[in-house]
């Protein structure tokens, strides 16, 4: 019975919704302000200043959606558009590895188990499920957005779309700033759209800007208020004295919410006692 | 792929002409318009409207990859691109050296030796294989009228005095960085536009700009504030694509200016710790980037230098591949060299500060 | 011209009140709506009015979505009608709206039990929307089912309709050279008040609040919409508390420029 076509009552919704699983972002305390990690079908925005691991946790999360779902993870495949350049393939085959051992560790019968789950544990194996766009201008982020609904109906096993960052062309180039409001707005819903209709996460990167807001500057993400608006959850990364720290700064079912975290060799982890050595690179 | 003709697309028929009837030439004509807008310029209906964004999107949209094929490429043109910087605690921190491809940016207060560090990649770049480098040529944009033949091969003769005994290598090194002295910020967008075509025909294995801030700096007291950002947002766009399609390292030096008490370092969410902890975390002469925010984040690699503790320190501020660490250095006759292949760690602010305390203070 | 001999009222070209009738209209017809947040209740003096358009602007994450979904759970949950949930954000959470639901005695004081949350909350139905186009086509929907009353899911009918956010639609549209965008948004805002209005709903929108330039905010849809909405109410939240301020920017019964101070229960 209902009032218009498609239409869902919220009983059902709550059963879809507790049976959804989270990508983990590879650290409990952020998992934990996040209601269990990286929700499907939601918007998450992710802010920081330069350097603080921005990249690295969009880098992780193309990583761990793919962690197998006897493992507990969801077994999908990422997209990631790139339109900076800071896609380091080096790097994600290191973070694909400290996954994958971080796995071994917790599950260390895995050893035991058929082949087929030792092939799919292979860094290639990861490195093969990310969808990787790499782009150089705003024409091409909107064509790129407009173009994933049809390559999503493509590759239906996608449960990640990640956008490193959502700001870069825009800030560059577009002139008229009346007119890149009204395109960033109907780009916004188009990704909400593609989340909730192929059941995926989207993570928008975005930079920091200064504003000046009640007689001082301050930093604030970029893209001004009008975007802000455009995601359901944004999370922004900033420093704490010597520790990353992460800040849940609008969701809709969770609090406000500060929990700190570590960017190490292996990727994105918990942050550990303060006198930890930091594990080095080799 | 945004400029792209319509009529190249292959769209069907009817889509074609009415594009073209409404002079709709470019993917980025079509793109850049909201839905509504781009039905009135149509004056067709929702479902043609659509299917016009749809076609020309997927024309538009550049090729997809796996980053396993990204990996395969990367190995095929060997080992990820690394131009080595032979300073050997640096070059493990970056993972082989400066990435190819990719924008590395040297900031640092004057005279802490970023033209110093230039000159050596120039140098390094210009070597022939056989001895580790990229055997190719240079190009150094020189905006502040520092570039030294005769100390670039000075660096050379006494870091690799066994090389340079030969005959006429130090004009043959010499030879191949091809230094541009731009005047303005015009002439320098055009000897960048002109320069992918150069970059092709000449073998350029290494782009330098020495310096950015100062460029932009010429340009600001002529612009009106409220243009300022234009032409930078526009050099380093066009200096990351260049990098990228020529698969080249480029790196761009950066200078420093006092923090005022303008400048927001904080989140609003963050005001009640402001007054608190923070102020002692501030050193005693607080620097930052010239240029500001938007640069940082452009940036793949930020390589600080800066001085504190009676050292110079090169600092690995940024870098997707690996975690902050700092090398003390000094700038001797053959150029920089560190005092430390270990690296010391750092964390917290200090990654991102800009110290520059005189050599004087020494340690107690 | 058939209308004009038939006296009833469903007659959409209008029929002339006396100002008697409408005060028993406004008397019997168009009570309140609680939304469960006791501030925002006082300040509208008992909630949201049935008829009317109530608008909530505020900046980004004020509260305006927790405004929406405790509205929309305690409607359901004081068994007052069906709740028409529009989301244009993906932010309608159902297990925030089962924690405000089991918070919430019902209107004989008792609490919810298990399979008293599941009517409740089948009561609460939700539909994405992503472009303007998608919304007509909702609300065309709404009101044949409306009109021809057949649908009144388990004998209730819809009495809240919520919008969050029109200005997230509005936004792409509005402005430019054309004035096509603007006509939609004017049309949007006919059809919310005529369902209002002749279906008895109380509709309630949300409004980004964009920059006016030298730090002030406004809300983003901007002179032509803002005569749409019967009630205007502004919100704010102080920086990492759940404290919310609000002020009555437009009130067509009561007094505009009141202020309160209310919680939003974590």
């Amino acid at each position: 019975m209902s009032f218009v076509y498609g239409a869902q009552n919220a009983w059902d919704m709550l059963s879809d919704e507790q049976s959804q699983k989270h990508i983990t972002t590879g650290s409990g305390d952020l998992n934990h302000i996040l209601g269990g990690g990286i929700h499907c079908k939601e918007v998450t925005e992710i802010g920081g200043v330069p350097g603080v691991g921005k990249t690295q946790l969009g880098i992780q999360l193309a990583i761990n959606v793919q962690i197998p779902v006897e493992y507990g993870g969801l077994g999908g495949k990422a997209v990631y558009i790139d339109t900076e350049g800071s896609f380091m393939v080096e790097r994600v085959y290191q973070i694909a590895e400290g996954c994958i051992s971080d796995i071994l560790e917790h599950f260390p019968h895995s050893h035991d188990k058929s082949s087929s789950g030792q092939k799919q544990l292979q860094p290639e194996h990861f490195l093969a499920d990310i969808y990787y766009f790499r782009i150089c201008s705003y024409t091409e982020q909107i064509a790129a957005i407009n173009y994933l609904e049809k390559f999503l109906g493509e590759h239906k096993d996608v449960r990640i779309v990640i956008i490193d960052s959502v700001t870069f062309h825009f800030r560059q180039d577009f002139d008229d700033l009346a007119l890149r409001t009204r395109v960033l707005s109907g780009l916004s819903l188009k990704l909400m759209k593609i989340a909730k209709a192929y059941n995926l996460a989207v993570v928008l990167l975005n930079q920091v800007t200064t504003k000046f807001t009640e007689g001082s500057f301050q930093l604030a993400l970029a893209l001004g208020d009008s975007w802000s608006h455009s995601c359901t959850n944004r999370l922004i990364l900033y420093w704490n004295g010597n520790d990353r720290y992460a800040h849940l700064d609008k969701s809709p079912s969770l609090p406000v919410a500060s929990a700190p975290y570590a960017v190490t060799g292996k990727g994105v982890r918990d942050a550990v006692s303060p006198n930890h050595k930091r594990v080095r690179v080799a | 792929m945004a400029n792209m003709p319509i009529s190249e697309m292959r769209l069907p028929p009817h889509l074609a002409h009415l594009l073209a009837a409404r002079r709709l030439d470019t993917a980025k004509d079509v793109l850049s318009l909201p839905e509504v807008e781009l039905m009135a310029v149509l004056d067709a209906g929702l479902p043609t409207t659509r299917a016009a964004v749809a076609h020309v999107s997927e024309a538009a949209c550049p090729p997809c990859q796996t980053a396993l094929a990204l990996l395969e490429e990367c190995v095929r043109l060997g080992g990820g691109g690394r131009l080595a910087t032979t300073l050997r605690g640096l070059d493990e921190a970056l993972g082989g050296g400066i990435p190819m491809g990719k924008l590395t940016e040297v900031v640092g207060p004057s005279g802490i030796g970023k033209t110093q560090f230039c000159l050596k990649l120039a140098l390094l770049a210009a070597l022939p294989e056989y001895y580790g480098g990229l055997d190719g040529r240079v190009v150094y944009i020189d905006t502040e009228s520092k570039f030294s033949s005769r100390r670039m091969i000075e660096i050379g003769q006494k870091s690799f005095p066994q090389i340079f005994r030969q005959e006429g290598l130090a004009q043959k090194m010499a030879g191949r960085i091809l230094v541009m002295r731009p005047t303005s910020l015009a002439d320098f967008t055009k000897s960048l536009e002109q320069m992918k075509v150069t970059l092709l025909q000449h073998d350029v294995k290494l782009l330098i700009v020495d310096s950015m801030a100062a460029l932009m700096s010429l340009e600001n007291e002529k612009a009106t504030a409220g243009f300022r950002q234009h032409p930078l947002r526009w050099a380093l766009s066009f200096i990351k694509s260049i990098a990228e399609f020529s698969r080249i390292p480029v790196v761009v030096t950066n200078q420093v200016r006092s923090q005022s008490n303008d400048d927001g370092y904080h989140f609003s969410f963050e005001v009640d710790r402001k007054d608190g902890n923070n102020c002692a975390e501030r050193f005693d002469s607080h620097l930052i980037a010239a240029l500001g925010i938007q640069w940082a984040h452009a940036v793949t690699v930020r390589l600080v230098f800066e001085s504190h503790s009676g050292h110079r320190f090169m600092k690995v501020a940024k870098s997707p591949m690996s975690p902050a660490v700092a090398f003390p250095f000094v700038v001797e006759s053959s150029g920089i060299t560190l005092l430390s292949d270990e690296g010391i760690d750092v964390t917290g602010p200090e990654i991102t500060s800009i110290r520059c305390q005189g050599q004087n203070v020494l340690a107690r | 011209m058939m209308s004009q001999d038939q006296p009833s009222t469903e007659d959409r070209c209008g029929r002339f009140w006396n100002g008697m009738e409408l005060l028993k209209d406004v008397t019997e017809k168009k009570h309140l709506l609680p939304t469960g947040l006791e501030g925002i209740d006082t300040l509208l003096g008992g909630g949201l009015r049935r008829g009317h358009l109530t608008e909530v602007t505020g900046p980004s994450s004020s509260g305006k979505t927790q405004v929406c979904l405790h509205s929309a759970s305690l409607v359901a949950a004081k068994h007052l009608g069906v709740v028409m949930y529009l989301d244009t954000s993906n932010s309608f959470s159902p297990s925030r709206v089962a924690t405000i639901i089991d918070g919430t005695p019902d209107l004989f004081g008792h609490k919810a039990k298990g399979c008293e949350i599941e009517d409740v909350m089948r009561s609460i139905i939700c539909e994405s929307v992503f472009d303007i186009f998608a919304l007509f086509e909702v609300l065309n929907q709404l009101e044949i089912s409306l009109s021809n009353d057949k649908v009144n899911n388990g004998g209730s009918k819809i009495c809240l309709l919520i919008i969050d956010s029109i200005s997230s639609l509005l936004a792409p549209i509005i402005g430019g050279k054309y004035p096509q965008g603007r006509s939609m948004m004017i049309s949007v805002a006919m059809i919310l008040k005529k369902l209002a209005d002749e279906h008895n709903l109380s509709v309630l929108v949300t409004n980004h609040m964009v920059s006016a330039g030298n730090g002030a905010v406004k809300p983003a849809l901007g002179e032509s919409w803002k005569a749409v909405p019967h009630v205007r109410l502004v919100i704010s939240r102080e920086c990492r508390s759940n404290i919310c301020t609000a002020t009555v920017l437009k009130h067509t019964l009561l007094a505009s420029g009141s202020t309160v101070k209310f919680t939003v229960p974590s």
